[in-house]
């Protein structure tokens, strides 16, 4: 099988099942009891938010594990529930649909733009944000309801980060970046899927989402889970020895640009949704629409050669409504439903490449030669 | 090669990865009499159906489509279903005709992907009309 979906979850790093698999057994107790077997869970725990704040130039206090991005997105915009929430056009479906759900007009503000998007691998500019100080107003504190933290960082807005497709490819520093939140997830470094984190910036607004426990500092409530988070640490920390971001920026980017470039001379009526240019784009990440060629069609013709990509198309998706940041980004219906996104990881080769190369000219020919959509002639 | 594990029946996966009676490329390749279309590239389904009559019946089918698999399936199992029928049968060929051909689809795919039988009602009137 040829592994090209990378951007949707990598697989787990042979070093994480291992000690996920002693975990269940040496770190079984609820990392919140007092007793040694739990105290020592705890301190599992522990090293993992150490390690994250460290990775991401962060306090270890201010580091929350969830249980995955979507809750990560879900917590920061539900923590501005009734307050102004702008979005990118481009963001997550668990940013998207709460800001629509839940914004409202009051000040301060909440800005969420990811850095890189997950179906394009495009690089946005962060917005610049207004630091400066808030009026002694009220409302900061009713943003605060469970725990009741201070807010002592008062301004006029705030800026959050989805980080998710970052981690791992890029160097990560939240001060550089001037993010007050950031949002995490194991899955997409190697770690298990079920854990996330979010970084928050310390005397920020926060409100928990899930309420009723004195875990995470009465920002998270719920049983630790020591054992993903043992796991998510261990992704971690392979991910600072081998440097991934490097071995992206050079290894995976020269595979990514090598099937660009070949695609783009082979297959006809192909066209790029990926800068490519460093700086403009993950090193890993390539979205291609084919003309008239529909790309649920094409991802299972491609999966029955064993190549294993994912699809814009909302056909897939079993919705009616194609990929939203394609459409943000063509304004073309029709590229989006025809689009198909490469991901690359680790374990990629430029065998992979060539194996691409030689079932995909023939699929997006015959989709191209039974489509009601005419290709022009060359 | 890993046998491959979809959301669709085996008979779905026969007709995409094998389809029957579709039309490649140029479609003056066919003979045909009347052609139906359905559909639009931008809802991400659209069909075309192209019909040969003899003395009433359908002799020869032929199709185009762009979509997803079970549009390609649903179309490639309707021209199947639709050869030899005379015009009157034919037409009362409809959506649950050709989903219990597959096999059933998935519930989301059956609303937005089982069309083809309207462009070959399409054909079939365009047939009545021209003579």
């Amino acid at each position: 099988m040829v592994y090209l979906d990378y951007a949707g979850t990598v697989p787990m790093l042979p070093e994480v099942i291992e000690i996920m698999h002693n975990a269940e057994r040496d770190f079984f107790a609820n990392a919140s009891a007092l007793h040694t077997p739990g105290h020592r869970a705890m301190n599992e725990v522990e090293k993992t938010r150490k390690l994250l704040a460290k990775l991401i130039g962060a306090d270890p206090e201010e580091i929350i594990f969830t249980s995955g991005a979507s809750e990560a997105n879900n917590t920061v915009i539900r923590t501005f529930e009734g307050y102004e929430i702008e979005t990118s056009p481009l963001e997550h479906h668990s940013i998207i649909e709460v800001a629509k759900q839940y914004r409202g007009n009051k000040k301060p503000k909440l800005y969420s733009y990811m850095l890189a998007n997950n179906e394009t691998g495009d690089i946005l500019e962060l917005p610049k944000i207004d630091r400066t100080k808030f009026d002694d107003s009220p409302l900061l504190t009713a943003l605060n309801e469970w725990g009741k933290p201070l807010v002592t960082d008062r301004r006029k807005e705030y800026l959050h980060s989805d980080l998710t497709q970052v981690l791992g490819k890029m160097p990560i520093n939240v001060k550089v970046l001037g993010v007050d939140y950031a949002t995490f997830s194991a899955h997409k470094i190697g770690g298990p899927i079920g854990v996330g984190a979010l970084y928050v910036k310390k005397g920020v607004p926060f409100k928990p989402l899930i309420i009723g426990g004195n875990q995470e500092q009465k920002r998270r409530g719920g049983t630790y889970n020591t054992v993903g988070i043992i796991g998510f640490g261990k992704a971690l920390e392979v991910m600072s020895v081998r440097k991934s971001w490097d071995v992206y920026d050079n290894v995976i980017r020269n595979l990514r640009d090598t099937l660009a470039e070949r695609i783009l001379t082979e297959v006809s009526g192909s066209s790029l949704n990926t800068e490519l240019a460093r700086g403009k784009s993950l090193p890993n990440i390539l979205n291609v629409s084919f003309l008239a060629s529909e790309g649920e069609s094409i991802q299972l013709y491609l999966d029955a050669e064993g190549v294993v990509v994912s699809t814009g198309s909302a056909c897939a998706s079993g919705d009616i409504r194609p990929s939203h940041v394609l459409m943000a980004k063509t304004g073309n219906a029709e590229v989006a439903h025809s689009s198909v996104r490469f991901s690359f990881g680790p374990e990629n080769t430029m065998e992979d490449v060539k194996r691409v190369m030689e079932v995909l000219p023939r699929i997006i020919n015959l989709l191209q030669n039974i489509s009601t959509i005419k290709m022009e002639k060359k | 090669m890993e046998e491959q594990d979809w959301v669709y029946s085996d008979v779905v996966k026969d007709h995409f990865l094998n389809p029957r009676n579709y039309l490649m490329g140029d479609e003056s390749k066919f003979d045909y009499d009347a052609v139906g279309l359905v559909g639009n590239p931008i809802c991400g389904d659209q069909m075309r159906m192209y019909i040969k009559v003899v003395g009433g019946v359908i002799t020869d089918v032929r199709w185009k489509t762009y979509g997803c698999a079970s549009a390609i399936a649903s179309t490639s199992a309707l021209s199947e279903l639709a050869k030899g029928k005379t015009l009157d049968e034919a037409l009362k060929i409809d959506a649950k005709m050709i989903d219990d051909y597959l096999g059933k689809l998935p519930k989301h795919k059956f609303h937005c992907s089982v069309l083809g039988h309207d462009a070959l009602r399409d054909a079939i009137e365009k047939y009545r009309t021209k003579k």
